[in-house]
Parts: structure tokens; sequence; C-alpha cells
């Protein structure tokens, strides 16, 4: 089981860090303006950044997760999925956020896709926890 | 070790088994349970849309009905005119209780003068309107006012801003419509006076002026009286008045209704097929597993467990599986409907509300039994085969 969710971990990372970069306001021709007439991303734009980051840290759990074999190993990386997961939910609604209009695409599929990968990575992490736990009852 | 820690044991001794297993449960619950959603949520939309337009028929200038719905729908803004005395003419005829015109008006696309891009605005008369003045006069207890806007539920005002800019024109929103899932939800609803304000200023305010044909209206919301018959007086409207197309309610979003049975045909050919699939599968890796596991199912005769407990237990064991599966395919279907809502409605341009608590519930429910009836139909004739074999031979094999 731990190591299926490692897999999962593996696809969720990919997701993470891939799709929203390519889903952002920026990536569809659009940026704010100033008066200046520089142009700057918008706030979907930073947040696609950040998630780069997050798939990073969940692929590596990911592959860490296919290769140990100790139960302490595996608790460790749960939390660290678990947190991860939270990130990327965090970052599109709290510590960052998207746009305002909830018509453009970073509202209709940048955000949706991080909030879904984010529960999902919990989730699995909460796996991870819960099959290592039920291992260490047993060798116990 | 009872019957329920057996088929535990059995789905933890074997995890790759069960994973497989339970994924086609997953795969078939949540197909099921996001179809399901996406077309009632459409069908609920659809009939909330023509709940609230509130009209027995809607009178529309002729050739103009896909437009019309289209925008009512989807929110794409449309511009129809027809003479106004149409209204006067409908209105005259035996059977019409109240006959009340509207304007079809958009604003600007990526112009500074107008907060929203391309936004659908409905204006409404006052004295005639029975669609948005009843549900005005129950939440706010008087009609807009000169300036002031009702919108659908997306309609707000921008970060910072208390006022909707329209034509360089500031109006003030007063209240947002319950959701339908429709168009009427990006739509902003304003009285025949404000809009001919914001035409008139608009001139001057505007990137480009707010045009509205004189002595034009864009549709005749016609509500008949009752115990009146619907198709005569839309018989009567097509011969009397001349150029215009009566839509009766029942008929609206005709498009859109094909549109969705044809999808409707398509999925359930697709779900027949990935359902017929998954039995054969989820069989065969029981067969499999049946097979492997025939010592030491001969062994647990052999001490004592009746044919009857080994087939129980291994029906047991698929029909856990098949409420883990189905359970986790339901949560992801169910999550993924909930936070991809606008980007369904938008890519596959259908109208789309999520049901209630109750109705959501009974879905869930329907699907995790489709799950285990699938599941046990393809663990059946493996878990009778196995149960009725010869323990001795079993395990000497």
């Amino acid at each position: 089981m731990k190591k299926i969710m490692g897999g999962v971990f593996i696809v969720l990372a990919l997701v993470i860090g891939i799709v929203p970069s390519f889903t952002d306001c920026l990536s569809q021709g659009l940026a704010l303006t100033t008066t200046t007439g520089l142009t700057v991303p918008m706030k979907c734009h930073w947040t696609a950044v950040a998630s780069i980051g997050v798939g990073i840290i969940l692929g590596l759990v990911g592959i860490f997760t296919l290769l140990s074999k100790r139960n302490e190993t595996f608790r460790t990386l749960s939390g660290i999925g678990g947190v991860s997961g939270a990130l990327a939910i965090a970052f599109p609604t709290v510590l960052i956020g998207v746009c305002a209009n909830p018509a453009h695409y970073c509202n209709m599929v940048e955000k949706p896709t991080l909030i879904l990968s984010g529960i999902l990575a919990i989730t699995a992490s909460a796996v991870i926890f819960g099959a290592s736990r039920k291992n260490m009852e047993v060798v116990g | 070790m009872n019957l329920f820690q057996l088929a535990l044991k059995n789905i933890s001794g074997n995890t790759f088994r069960s994973f497989v297993v339970a994924l086609c449960a997953l795969l078939l619950a949540a197909f099921a349970l996001f179809t399901t959603l996406l077309l009632r949520g459409a069908e609920n939309s659809l009939r909330l849309a023509i709940d609230r337009l509130g009209a027995d028929i809607v009178v529309v200038p002729e050739g103009t009905e896909a437009k019309v719905e289209g925008a009512l729908l989807m929110g794409v803004p449309t511009k129809v005119w027809m003479p106004q005395d149409v209204v006067k003419k409908i209105a005259t005829i035996p059977g019409v209780e109240v006959a009340s015109p509207q304007l079809y008006l958009a604003t600007l696309t990526g112009a500074s003068c107008c907060s929203v891009s391309n936004m659908f605005m409905i204006a409404y008369d006052p004295q005639t309107d029975f669609t948005i003045t009843p549900w005005l006069m129950q939440k706010m207890g008087k009609g807009l006012r000169l300036g002031e806007v009702v919108g659908g539920s997306y309609i707000f005002p921008s970060e910072g801003y208390q006022n909707i800019k329209v034509y360089g024109y500031l109006v003030t929103l007063k209240a947002n419509l319950e959701p339908t899932g429709t168009g009427l939800d990006q739509t902003l609803f304003m009285t025949f006076s404000t809009a001919q304000d914001v035409s008139s200023k608009s001139t001057t305010q505007a990137l480009a002026p707010l045009e509205i044909p004189s002595n034009s209206i864009s549709s005749v919301m016609v509500k008949v009286l009752p115990g009146s018959d619907l198709h005569a007086v839309s018989a009567q409207i097509m011969q009397t008045v001349p150029g215009v197309t009566p839509i009766e309610s029942a008929n609206m979003f005709q498009s859109y209704r094909k549109q969705m049975t044809g999808l409707l045909k398509t999925i359930l050919v697709v779900m027949g097929i990935a359902w017929g699939l998954s039995i054969v599968l989820i069989g065969l890796v029981f067969s499999m597993a049946a097979n492997e596991r025939r010592k030491e199912l001969g062994v647990l005769r052999a001490l004592g467990a009746t044919r009857r407990f080994i087939f129980q237990s291994l029906l047991a064991e698929a029909s856990l599986m098949a409420i883990i599966g189905a359970a986790a395919g339901i949560f992801i279907a169910g999550l993924a409907i909930f936070l991809f809502r606008n980007f369904i409605m938008v890519s596959l341009g259908i109208p789309f509300l999520l049901p209630s608590a109750g109705v959501f519930t009974l879905w869930v429910g329907a699907g995790l039994l489709l799950a285990l009836f699938s599941v046990n139909l393809a663990a059946l004739l493996p878990a009778i085969k196995i149960s009725r074999q010869d323990p001795a031979v079993a395990m000497r094999e």
C-alpha cells in the first residue's frame, strides 16, 4: 500500500508542479499593466511559481517512499507529504491567492487543480501514516 | 477469527490484487457519480433558469431563438431588436395576462470604461415586469431607482470599489439573485430608465456609446391567464404579430436539451462498456486469486470451515474492496465536480448547478450500491467454484 501511495505522490507532484504554470493568467496572455507601461504578472502566476517548489518536495517524498523500508521513515515522509499537500491548498487560497475574477482561467483550473491535488496528497499521507503505524503494532 | 477479520486479512495479504479490484470499483463509482451529477445538474439548472424568467411564453424576433437562448443560458451577450409596438399587440391577445418588454444589452469588450468586459445586461420595464420586480419587492420592499442594478450571483464590484462601471456610468449593485448555474448568474438587471440614462451619458463618458435603437425592444415576457391554453395563445401571437417567434417555457432551451440528450446517450454507451470491462477484469482477478489460494482454502475447509463460510468470506472480501474503492471514487468525483464546475460549464457549453445535500446523498448511496453490486457479481462465479471444491483434492494439488 505504501509503495502505491509513493506512486500517487509522484503523480500528484507532477500535477502540482506543472499544471499551474500552464493555467495561470500569464500563460493565457493576461497581465497587469502599470501606469508606466510596465507589465506585471498577477497573483496567480506567483502561486504557480510557488507550486513548482511544492511539486519538487512532493516528488522527492514520493521517490523516498518508493525506496524506503523503515516505518519511521514512512511516518516522517507522510508528515512532509501532508504539509506539502496543505501548502498546495494554502498557496491559491490563503497565502498568495489567484485573480478575483471567477471567469479567469486561474480560478477555473489552476486553483481547483491545486486544491484537489493537495487534498489527495493529504489523504495519501494519512494512508501511509496509518499503514506504517499498523505495521509497528504487528511487529511490537 | 470471524468473517470480517478473515476478509480484512486476505485484503492486506495481497495489496496489489486488492488495489486493482478497488481501483475498478473506484473508477466505476466515480464515473457514475460524475456523469449523473453533470447531467442532473444541467437539467436542474435549465429548470431553475425557466423558473427565474417566470414567463409562460418568451416572444423574440423571428430567427433569433438560438441567440436569445444562448444569452439567457450561457450569458453570451446578444443584440436583437423588434418594434416596441409588438408589446401592445401581444397584450391585447385573449388569454394574455401581462406582456412585459425587455432590452438585451452588453458592456464593451476590453474597455476601461466598463468594469466587466462583454457582460450581458437585461433592462426591464418596472411598470409591467413580473420577473425581477416581485423578487425585489419581497427582498428590499421597493423597486430599483435610477442608477441602481441587481446582479446575478457572479456579479460583484471590483476589489476596493463600491460601484460597477458600465459605459463610464457608475451603477450601484443593490442585491444579488440566487444562483441558477446559467448565464443569468453573470447578467446585470436594470430598469429601462437606467439603461436610457447610461445610453445618453455614454456618448461622452465611454469609449463607444451604448446604442439602443429608438422604439425597439429585444423580447417580450408573456404571462397567460390561469386556465388559458398556452398553445392557443402562442398560435394567436404567431398569427397576430408578424416577424416574431413565441417560445413556450416548456420548449425553452430545446437546442441545449437535445445536446444533453446526445451527451447522455454517449455517456450511457461508454458507461456500459466500462461497466462490462470492469466486471470481466474483477472476475479475472478473483479467479486468479481463487486458484492461488486453493490450498489455503482447502486447509480452512479441513479445519472445519463450511462451504458457506468460504463462499461468504470471499464475497465479504469483494464487498469490502468495493466499498473502499467506491467511497474513494465518490469522494474524488464529488470534489472534482465541485471544484471544476465553472470549467466544466465553460468547456462543455452547458449550464450546471450543484444538487441539494439530500439529492447528493441519494446519488452517493446509488454509486456505492452500483459498485457493491458490480464487484459481487464479478466475484460470484469464482466464489461458487472455489467453495465447492473438495478440500482433500485442493490440499494435494
